[in-house]
């Protein structure tokens, strides 16, 4: 597996190589590409500092207020996972012509990724201890002071893992910022093929990609390791009391409300108001097409993200060697290389594979490939609840390990599991340049139609497409949010670590 | 023992995710029937095409094509650069035999790697030679000319030539698209016929007259519908395109320099064989069939683009191809642009 995702990396350090040492040092050292790695990193921090802000407010009011309809408002900060930042973008621009340049592309990018931080988020608060809460709060602290004395340093990791995420999300994205005219690391890359078709230095600016996401993971881990030592994981947490304050309900309410304007409301409406103002007729046999290849395609790509992270979970989630931490961060890394380079990479050993190359499964598995970070992440920290005790309890019963992990740790991690493959469907569902480039030839997905259309304009002929994509997205974010259930909806056991 | 039933349920829903994933897949890589045919030369059952065309423009004709010969065609739409990229990456496993492009720098790209196969005189016949590969390893298929749209109302004395554009009336009236492909194809020319100074003095002079940054040109258009600005520099059919796409007539119309300055460029689109392609003359026939006078005039009226067969007629209330007075430029000298983009990021405009 470990081995797999490594095709981009082994593809790109092939590709640099075929170019002499001198000129992939003039290439290194040359101006332009600081100032590119700087507008990057700021690009990431300004979003990071965005996202983590009001992933915190929003995860913190949703877990500690006591709101009506809970679903309801977990479903709008959660939606915009499934939206292409290029169609936020496209409809932005459509909204706002002269809407362009740095802080458009990090207004976009956090509207985009904010969702990760606030799962996140809501993952670690579920596992808050609230006896030290009731402590804190009987020495007289006030809910601000106590979430940050208190809470806060509970839920770092869960924070960090997803900003890592937000982050790793922000340096791949090429639509913002192409339209935006912002030149990050990515707009070089793809630069770099449209501009001189040079393969090679293109290759060269990905391995810059891949070494400042590497800051970003070892940065994460740093995080992640400082609080493992001395912490005890629950494995049943006490529910904290539900707090009911007026002024946090409405501000919560508010900034959801917001949110879900900027996000899901702004897009929609543009989407909406250009269809009827130039209404087509919709093919419906066409929508439909579209539909079920890519849930069907998507759906796959979860499976098979699923099966290959089963064993890295476990893995990563058992103890810490340095294979196990160099998959991870080999994994993660993955995550910030722009969708045309994972094509690309893919094209060129693909193409070698006859009958296999373009087919619907290649498709899947770049998929998989793509975002395996996203189901190894939530599996090994919903792995991690499974208390130790219980394992050795089962064993010494005479169960062997397969009937250990049928009986005992599958059923309590699952919920994670089954989170980490939502994510996969999700952002599977919407991805486009290695779709573009891997599908089989006349295989139209939801995504290549809305691009198809968008590219010349005819936002009223996307509209359907994208308007169905994000029902069908709907569909498992809500399934998941739903607060009937034993735990809280599976959202707040799963991601995060 | 530590079974409880509703974390069973997910771990059933998983299963059966994962089940139903697989069998939609195997129907749908059935139906979408990914094999391709390894037919010889005289029997083509079907052909595979790598389009930089849109769909929207492209499709209706090749679907006639398809009709008339009963030849299936495997279409795979993408951006000209990236499928260009796709077919280097590919080599000599590339599964398309057609590679349709949108500008010339795509498809210079791909003849310049030897991926194409030569196309003999007799193949886009009527097609003047200006307008194609000098080894005949790509030949045209439509024509786009760099205009400025601008607002009649507002923009009363029209500039004559680029240089007009930094004269103090045009204060912060004007678009442009600096990232967009034709935007730097164009400049790519002013660099190459008037020197890098002059287009660094001329860039420096639009930006302290105020010029104004879009992302696209169609955008450009938009603005200038909304009154945000009053001039852009655009291709031709983007008028058509936005007020087509809004569904009313817009308040812009395009207009062209003095013959024979650059801003009156005229690019291409074009098409080429892929030399690992075994059903070359059934590709043959397609490119005949689009050059064809016949179809070459319904492209003028669905797709808004100009014929480069000069007896057939310009699209509706645009000046004919011959009478633009483009300037005389070898389309090949315009394949590298990094040169354009160093400028542009060196002025700011990047």
């Amino acid at each position: 597996m470990v081995a797999l995702s490594l095709i981009p990396l082994l593809y790109l350090l092939i590709r640099a190589g075929e170019k002499p040492v001198a000129e992939i040092a003039g290439l290194l050292f040359r101006a332009k590409t600081f100032e590119v790695i700087a507008t990057t990193s700021l690009l990431v921090v300004m979003v990071i500092l965005l996202t983590g802000f009001f992933g915190v407010l929003i995860a913190a009011g949703l877990h500690f207020l006591e709101l009506p309809n809970k679903a309801w408002l977990i479903i709008p900060a959660v939606l915009p996972l499934a939206i292409p930042s290029y169609v936020f973008t496209y409809t932005w621009i459509a909204f706002v012509p002269a809407f362009t340049g740095f802080f458009a592309a990090v207004f976009i990018l956090f509207l985009t990724t904010l969702p990760y931080v606030t799962l996140a988020c809501l993952a670690g608060l579920s596992r808050v201890d609230a006896s030290q809460i009731e402590v804190a709060r009987s020495l007289g602290f006030s809910y601000p002071k106590t979430f940050f004395k208190v809470v806060l340093p509970q839920i770092r990791t869960h924070l960090s893992g997803g900003l890592l995420l937000a982050g790793l999300y922000t340096m791949s994205d090429f639509g913002a910022v192409s339209l935006l005219n912002v030149d990050t690391l990515t707009v070089t890359i793809q630069n770099m093929y449209r501009a001189s078709y040079d393969r090679t230095a293109a290759a060269v600016i990905s391995l810059v990609l891949i070494t400042l996401s590497a800051i970003f993971v070892v940065a994460d881990e740093r995080v992640r390791r400082r609080q493992q030592k001395g912490e005890v994981i629950k494995s049943t947490s006490i529910k904290s009391a539900l707090i009911e304050k007026n002024s946090y309900k409405v501000s919560t309410v508010l900034l959801i409300t917001t949110y879900a304007l900027l996000a899901v409301l702004i897009p929609i409406y543009v989407l909406l108001s250009r269809f009827f103002t130039n209404t087509v007729e919709i093919s419906w046999q066409q929508l439909l097409q579209a539909s079920l290849s890519t849930v069907s395609v998507a759906l796959l790509g979860a499976g098979i993200a699923l099966v290959l992270s089963i064993p890295l979970g476990i893995l990563l989630s058992e103890r810490s060697t340095t294979f196990s931490r160099v998959s991870s961060r080999v994994i993660l890394i993955g995550h910030a290389l722009p969708g045309v380079v994972i094509g690309l990479a893919l094209v060129s050993f693909g193409s070698k594979l006859g009958p296999l190359y373009q087919s619907t499964f290649l498709l899947a598995f770049a998929y998989a490939l793509l975002f395996l970070a996203k189901s190894v992440a939530s599996m090994r920290a919903s792995l991690k609840q499974v208390p130790t005790g219980a394992k050795e309890v089962a064993a010494t019963l005479g169960l062997n390990k397969w009937l250990v992990l049928k009986n005992v740790v599958t059923p309590i991690a699952a919920p994670g599991i089954a989170l980490g493959a939502v994510l996969v469907f999700l952002t599977a569902m919407k991805e486009l340049p290695a779709t573009l480039m891997l599908r089989p030839t006349g295989f139209e997905t939801l995504a290549t139609q809305i691009w198809s259309y968008a590219a010349i304009n005819r936002f009223n002929e996307a509209a359907p497409y994208a308007l169905i994509l994000i029902v069908i997205a709907a569909i498992p974010t809500f399934v998941l949010s739903r607060p009937d259930r034993s735990d809280r909806g599976s959202f707040n056991s799963g991601l995060g670590n | 023992m530590l079974r409880n039933s509703l974390k069973g349920n997910n771990l059933l829903v998983m299963s059966k995710v994962l089940r139903l994933g697989l069998l939609s897949a195997l129907v749908l890589s059935l139906t979408t029937g990914c094999s391709s045919n390894s037919a010889d030369s005289d029997q083509v059952s079907e052909l595979t095409i790598y389009s930089g065309r849109s769909e929207n423009f492209i499709s209706p004709f090749l679907t006639q094509w398809s009709e008339q010969t009963g030849i299936k065609l495997n279409i795979r739409y993408g951006d000209s650069a990236e499928l260009a990229a796709q077919i280097l990456e590919e080599g000599s496993n590339s599964p398309a035999d057609l590679f349709l492009a949108q500008d010339a720098g795509s498809l210079g790209a791909v003849a310049e790697e030897e991926l194409f196969t030569p196309l003999a005189k007799e193949v886009a016949s009527l097609i003047p030679d200006q307008f194609n590969h000098a080894d005949r390893l790509w030949v045209g298929v439509t024509a786009r000319a760099r205009v400025f749209a601008y607002d009649p109302k507002k923009i009363t004395t029209l500039p004559k030539s680029i240089s007009d554009l930094t004269k103090p009336i045009y204060k912060n009236q004007i678009g442009i698209a600096p990232t967009n492909a034709s935007f730097q194809a164009f400049l790519t020319a002013v660099i190459e016929n008037k020197g890098q100074a002059y287009a660094k003095s001329w860039l420096s002079g639009l930006t302290a007259n105020g010029v104004k940054i879009y992302p696209k040109n169609s955008a450009i258009v938009e603005a200038i519908d909304k009154g945000e600005i009053s001039l852009g520099l655009v291709n031709h059919y983007y008028t058509w395109e936005v007020a087509q796409a809004l569904g009313r007539s817009i308040n812009v119309v395009n207009g062209y320099f003095t013959a024979g300055d650059l801003g009156n460029l005229i690019n291409v689109s074009g098409v080429g064989v892929l030399n690992s392609s075994n059903k070359k003359q059934a590709a043959i026939d397609l490119i005949n069939f689009l050059t064809s006078i016949e179809i070459q005039g319904e492209f003028v009226e669905q797709t808004h683009e100009y014929s480069l067969i000069s007896s057939v007629v310009a699209p509706e209330d645009l000046l004919a191809l011959d009478k633009i007075g483009a300037p005389a430029i070898d389309l090949g000298s315009l394949k590298n642009i990094r040169a354009t983009q160093d400028l542009l990021i060196e002025v700011g405009l990047l």
